[in-house]
């Protein structure tokens, strides 16, 4: 959020959440949610447990609507880039030893140097084309990963050595937190950069962006390497979590799954996605776990707010607080969202 | 006369797509050589019902200009409405046989699969995408697209919910086998590979020379042009859902004996629909059907020569190549321009 006020005039702790691009109450949220584990329903293991996979698909829905949200292609291979990372952390560690602490950022480099490859194939591509290569490029790999069984088990599953050995789940809460802060707060600073113009305009109008001077191969390439290399690394801390990894990881539905999240929560908001995903999904397991007799119900849900978001609120949730929220009610309000009159 | 009939001949042999046919066709004859014809059969057979599927896609894509995510799930429903209809024949003609309710029946079940699946589509464009047209052209492609994964995901777990997630298939529609060139198969599949031609050639029939036909032509060439000649265009959409979803669902219905229905199960036929559809090139109709034969025949071969589990990786190889080289598909397809956005 660039602002007409200038740094000096800030005081430090505005000047901070400038700097991790949050408002008030974005602030506040986000220690809610650090505080979540100590209020009673969610201290219990099984919960946290829930959260900290909803903190991964936040993060997730973060980095997809980068894609999705700013240059306007759906990377339907999402699901399959992040395994790719978890993949690439957890073979290091089982079959070279490598560290976990050292193997996820080798795994989002793989996936970033992927990403940077899927962005350079699909630079000719527009729209429904780039999607579908991205997802023939993600169904590739899973059937690699499926075939591949002397590398990766396929079905059978791989056991992963967890990043720090205990079996209660704060630790990872945390780690995923701030894992959260760190995807939301590189997004961010890349979208309100020229950079993040650039994206929009070529999102947008290609043409007219590259009338502009807006070299859409550069921009492309980049916005796919950052994405990617984000799933990676996210995906190389589920593999350490959760102890084990299959191929499903990799499957469409997974891709599905963040897409949803990403565009409920409001495309090109970034932080809609990552909002939403608490609420949302909690609300599905409880469907789920309260309807076990009904399986599949918490999915046709899910399915049907899915399609009348797609239609009758195209922004999603972001655009609800754009239009209700975002408002100059008195000082205090005014502070919370972070408001600015010469915005 | 002769002389220019050859000469069109030899441009369409030295086009992109008549390379391709042709490789094919030669790749197909060495197989068949290399390892017996049961290859041959084998890509037939299931080419044509693998082409129906993706006719459907692609006329879905012409026409409406939605990329269908949710194909395989008309597919899973013509194979369920199939199941319930053929399930309850099949008892009662074990306890009165009657030679020809017993060749009729599965013609009931694949009829009514296709009204049920027609029916589904129809329902899907007024509720989903009327909706979405009315309030915005924007972005149309995407958005739909985004829709049809929704559809999907109801569609499968509404499988779930309502009649549970376990194979529900079936052994035969006729029982026996023929043989053909000494391999032996049962008339199932003969049988499917008989009525995906006979839809085929009613199909385009239809689109060639019935006036419904032509106006769904005219829509897929240019909408705002049918819609000032006098074209309804919400009728025409209802219908090109309904016959592509229709197609779909009469594929499924013929299969069932090879695909037992079950939530999941159209993931299959709709990634093997998008591999012919984005190699003949998106919206290309006719063109589906002759990719349906070649991406049978990928498949066949894939089976063969690398076992299983390569299907889903060697032709997804080759599908990125295309995209890389040819996006148009390889016979090429005039509505790109709209699905470029």
């Amino acid at each position: 959020m660039k602002t007409g006020v200038s740094k000096h005039e800030m005081g430090f702790l505005s000047r901070v959440l400038d700097w991790l691009c949050l408002t008030p109450l974005g602030a506040l949220l986000l220690i809610f949610l650090a505080v979540l584990p100590f209020i009673p329903p969610f201290s219990d293991q099984y919960l946290l447990r829930w959260l900290t996979i909803i903190a991964l698909s936040a993060a997730s829905a973060i980095a997809f609507d980068l894609t999705a949200g700013f240059i306007n292609i759906v990377n339907f291979g999402f699901a399959a880039i992040l395994g790719l990372g978890a993949y690439t952390s957890a073979i290091l560690a089982v079959r070279a030893g490598l560290s976990p602490w050292a193997g996820i950022f080798v795994g989002a480099l793989a996936s970033g140097i992927l990403g940077f490859l899927t962005g350079l194939l699909t630079l000719r591509l527009r729209g429904i084309f780039a999607a579908v290569m991205a997802w023939f490029i993600g169904l590739a790999l899973m059937g690699l990963c499926i075939k591949m069984v002397w590398l990766t088990r396929g079905p059978l599953g791989l056991r992963v050595p967890r990043m720090i050995d205990t079996s209660s789940n704060e630790p990872y809460y945390y780690m995923m937190l701030i894992m959260l802060l760190v995807v939301y707060v590189i997004c961010r600073w890349v979208t309100r950069s020229k950079m993040g113009l650039a994206f929009k305009a070529i999102g947008q109008n290609m043409e007219a962006a590259r009338t502009s001077g807006v070299n859409p191969t550069y921009y492309r390439i980049v916005n796919f390497t950052i994405s990617c290399t984000i799933a990676g690394w996210l995906g190389g801390f589920y593999a350490h979590y959760l102890g084990i990894l299959t191929p499903d990881l990799m499957h469409t539905s997974k891709t599905v799954e963040v897409l949803a999240v990403a565009y409920i929560g409001g495309r090109g908001s970034l932080w809609g996605g990552a909002f939403l995903a608490f609420p949302f999904l909690i609300a599905m397991e409880l469907i789920r776990s309260g309807a076990s007799n009904l399986p599949g119900l918490h999915l046709v849900i899910y399915g049907i707010i899915l399609i009348v978001v797609m239609i009758y609120l195209p922004g999603g949730i972001a655009s609800l607080y754009y239009r209700f929220l975002y408002k100059p009610w008195g000082r205090f309000w005014r502070f919370m969202i972070g408001y600015r009159e010469n915005k | 006369m002769l002389n220019s009939f050859f000469k069109s001949v030899f441009a369409w042999l030295k086009s992109a797509g008549g390379i391709t046919v042709t490789i094919a066709v030669i790749l197909m004859v060495v197989c068949t050589w290399d390892r017996g014809p049961y290859i041959l059969v084998n890509t037939v057979v299931t080419g044509g019902m693998l082409g129906l599927v993706a006719m459907g896609l692609a006329i879905i894509l012409g026409v409406l200009n939605i990329a269908q995510f949710a194909h395989g799930e008309y597919f899973m429903i013509g194979g369920l409405t199939a199941y319930y209809v053929i399930r309850p024949l099949h008892g009662y003609l074990d306890a009165h046989p009657n030679a020809f309710l017993a060749m009729v029946a599965p013609f009931i079940a694949m009829i009514l699969a296709a009204l049920v699946g027609g029916l589904a589509g129809a329902v899907t464009e007024r509720v989903c995408f009327n909706p979405l047209r009315k309030r915005s052209r924007a972005n149309w492609v995407m958005n739909s697209f985004l829709l049809t994964v929704g559809i999907s995901v109801i569609l499968v777990n509404g499988h779930q919910l309502l009649f549970g997630a376990d194979f529900k298939g079936i052994t035969h529609y006729w029982p026996g086998v023929v043989s053909i060139a000494n391999v032996f198969m049962s008339i199932d599949r003969v049988m499917a590979f008989i009525l995906a031609l006979v839809i085929v050639i009613g199909f385009w029939v239809f689109m060639k020379y019935s006036r419904t036909g032509q106006a769904i032509r005219a829509v897929a060439q240019d909408e705002m042009g049918a819609l000032m000649v006098g074209i309804g265009l919400d009728w025409i959409m209802v219908l090109t859902m309904a016959i592509g979803c229709a197609m779909a669902a009469v594929a499924g219905a013929s299969l069932l004996f090879m695909y037992p229905s079950y939530p999941t199960v159209g993931l299959e036929p709709l990634y093997m629909a998008w591999f012919v559809v984005i190699l003949v090139g998106l919206g290309n109709v006719m063109g589906a059907l002759i990719g349906g034969f070649m991406v049978s025949l990928l498949k066949v071969l894939t089976l063969e020569y690398f076992g299983a589990g390569w299907e889903f990786v060697v032709p997804s190889v080759i599908i990125i190549l295309v995209l890389i080289f040819k996006p148009s598909g390889i016979f090429g397809s005039e509505v790109r321009g709209v699905l470029d956005q």
